[in-house]
């Protein structure tokens, strides 16, 4: 019984890391189209920069994640001209190979920085765990958990009901059309990009004090938030929370039951499946195409 | 007339090069002993290869300082091939046919590139110390005849915890290596040894950059170990200290690593949860602690010493190793008077007793790395330094 509460807890704590990295491919995937590789080195460099600035100036730590949150999203300004410029063309597939070779760059100009080095935050409330039932619940997992909640209620309601929301997508949707309305491609990238920036911060900040962020934490975070993203269908932020606690309690219930040698392997197959049978996602209604 | 100087002029400096080339080399490779070494001082395993060249560096400096190895200064070849593998592989290359050292110590700082290395040292009849830790580079011992190394197999360590667990009269253990060859190496070692001592073992494996070890804990936790010990280089072990602490409800358990993981800073990085953790290592971390009869003491304090005089920093387990391989290399050179690859290698397998900073090599024809069980401390980390754990 202790042992199936330990992988719920575990699972919803890593989950809630996923789910905050798919949110954000699903930003990007609303308002570009593209699927943005860069987002597990946003969630790295959030990490890394807190760390960074916790430990060399010991500010309290509000100063520190906000100066990951900055720095998210100043990497995301960033982004979104070096990935859409290079091309008049502006399909969703060349953004998406764009955001490949910037996320090598990022991750190769991290190292350089680091020098390879490790950095770890403390616990926002206390390195104190709770006991439920015989398990370990650490109040950091809380924390995540409750971030991921409000930011994909938050951003769906900014997608759905706001006007700035809902011009990103039309933008996605047809971006050649949005610009002849008037929407200007390049700030649609801004907004989206500036938005993916802060929330891989944001997952990043609150990573960093369960585990420690080197320049190579966030590759494979990238991949395995996209696996959640996919699950839960890509751009429904619903679907990517939804998508990254089942992700994370698949992978800690084989790490539990099964071998941990195969925890990464989970969400491989999770992706691979999803792309064979249902690629929309488990969420997306079937979709008709008018002609 | 123009056109015959125009030719003239290059004609003329190759002929001078060429001479000059040739006569250089002609001339060095009876005074001066050539040494080609590898180290990563960029790259992934930056911070290793860092150390690793300062400590060979040392080495060189000391013995040219003394007059050279019987007489013959030391000439420096030194390469970074920043953590590849092929270069690495043309690095050596070059090292053995344009360089034409007479000696490789250093195998890039990382064991898949010494492997490469030794594939191309042993048919150029060229003795190749090692300073990386895999026992495939030197075994067996019958196909490397002329490579040898100056770390601790991880058979060695491993069986030096065994005998720790003995001691301290504990009879089940969980072992978490992880997924690496590092880990998995220890894993196959582990396997036989730990219940050839009467420890029963419980083994789960995890993957490098794990960022929740909770479930595997609470799986390990069931069977009541006394001892749970990591295996990995990777920082996930931070995460293993913190999360243990925090599930593990007895608090005579030991939390232990092995020797990948000895590293103050990651060590800090734990916070509270590090403390107390017992790793196994060299006992250069905790020289000072050593009682007097220790043969090392007083061999690891003048390298503390002169490496601090010179660098400015403290010298780590890496910076010993590599000045190991040099010196090693160095006593059997003198010892042979030569340093033709079989005779210079049969010198070193009958050195007898070499005192070095990692440990008391003893190598011989059937052991290549040297070192035994006396070798390995087990250090406790107090949340400020290591000490010897008792």
């Amino acid at each position: 019984m202790s042992l199936l509460l330990q992988v719920v807890s575990a699972g919803l704590s890593v989950g809630a890391v996923y789910a905050l990295v798919a949110v954000g491919f699903g930003v990007v995937a609303n308002g570009t189209g593209a699927v943005n590789f860069v987002q597990g080195e946003f969630v790295m460099l959030g990490g890394i920069v807190a760390g960074a600035v916790d430990e060399r100036w010991h500010p309290p730590l509000p100063v520190s994640v906000l100066a990951a949150l900055l720095a998210g999203a100043v990497a995301g300004l960033l982004t979104a001209p070096a990935v859409t410029r290079f091309s008049r063309n502006r399909n969703p597939e060349l953004i998406t190979l764009a955001t490949v070779g910037l996320a090598v760059a990022l991750k190769a100009a991290v190292l350089l920085a680091t020098d390879r080095g490790t950095y770890p935050l403390p616990h926002f409330f206390g390195e104190r765990p709770l006991r439920v039932a015989g398990a370990t619940v650490d109040t950091q997992t809380l924390w995540n958990l409750a971030v991921a909640v409000v930011v994909a209620v938050a951003l769906s309601a900014f997608f759905r009901r706001t006007r700035r929301g809902t011009i990103l997508r039309a933008a996605a949707d047809d971006a050649e059309m949005a610009t002849a309305f008037g929407v200007s491609f390049g700030s649609t990238a801004r907004w989206v990009f500036v938005l993916a920036g802060a929330l891989g911060a944001l997952a990043g900040v609150g990573l960093a004090p369960l585990s420690v962020m080197s320049y190579d934490s966030g590759t494979l975070l990238g991949l395995k938030g996209f696996a959640a993203a996919m699950l839960g269908g890509l751009g429904n932020l619903y679907g990517a929370l939804v998508g990254g606690l089942l992700l994370g309690l698949a992978e800690t219930a084989v790490a539990g039951y099964g071998s941990a040698g195969y925890g990464d392997a989970v969400a491989f197959v999770i992706l691979l499946l999803v792309l064979f049978t249902r690629p929309t996602g488990l969420f997306a209604r079937r979709s008709v195409s008018r002609v | 007339m123009k056109n015959r100087y125009r030719l003239a002029a290059p004609v003329a400096a190759a002929v001078l090069l060429t001479g000059c080339a040739a006569g250089g080399s002609g001339g060095s490779s009876g005074k001066t002993i050539k040494v080609g070494t590898l180290y990563s001082v960029t790259g992934p395993a930056a911070n290793v290869g860092d150390k690793m060249r300062k400590g060979t560096e040392l080495a060189v400096d000391q013995l040219n300082q003394q007059g050279g190895i019987g007489g013959k200064k030391i000439e420096w070849k030194f390469y970074d091939p920043a953590g590849d593998t092929s270069t690495a592989v043309s690095q050596t290359r070059k090292l053995l046919t344009s360089d034409k050292v007479d000696v490789v110590v250093g195998g890039g700082s990382a064991s898949g590139i010494a492997l490469a290395m030794g594939q191309l040292t042993e048919p150029a009849k060229k003795v190749f110390v090692a300073t990386e830790g895999a026992r495939q580079i030197v075994q067996p011992e019958a196909k490397h005849p002329l490579t040898f190394k100056a770390t601790f197999n991880d058979t060695v360590v491993v069986n030096k915890i065994v005998q720790y667990w003995q001691a301290k009269g504990i009879k089940r253990v969980a072992l978490l290596p992880d997924t690496s060859g590092f880990g998995q190496s220890a894993l196959e070692v582990a396997k036989t040894a730990v219940p050839a001592a009467g420890i029963k073992l419980d083994v789960a494996s995890f993957d490098p950059g794990t960022s929740d070890f909770t479930p595997l804990l609470s799986r390990l936790a069931k069977n009541r170990p006394q001892a749970y010990l990591a295996w990995t280089t990777d920082s996930s072990g931070v995460t293993f200290l913190k999360n243990a602490r925090s599930v593990i409800r007895d608090p005579s358990a030991l939390i232990q690593h092995g020797f990948g993981f000895v590293d103050d800073r990651y060590m800090k990085q734990a916070g509270q949860a590090s403390v107390g953790t017992v790793l196994s290592s060299p006992k250069l971390p905790v020289y000072d602690e050593l009682p007097a009869s220790d043969p090392q003491r007083a061999t690891i304090a003048r390298f503390v010493a002169a490496y601090q005089a010179k660098f400015h920093e403290q010298p780590n387990v890496y910076a010993g190793e590599a000045y190991d391989a040099m010196m090693v290399a160095a006593a059997g050179i003198k010892k042979a008077g030569t340093t033709d690859g079989p005779k210079l290698a049969t010198a070193i397998e009958t050195l007898g007793t070499y005192t070095g900073v990692t440990g008391v090599f003893r190598y011989g024809p059937q052991d290549h790395s040297g070192l035994g069980v006396d070798g390995v401390a087990m250090i406790k980390w107090t949340g400020t330094r290591f000490e010897v754990a008792r």
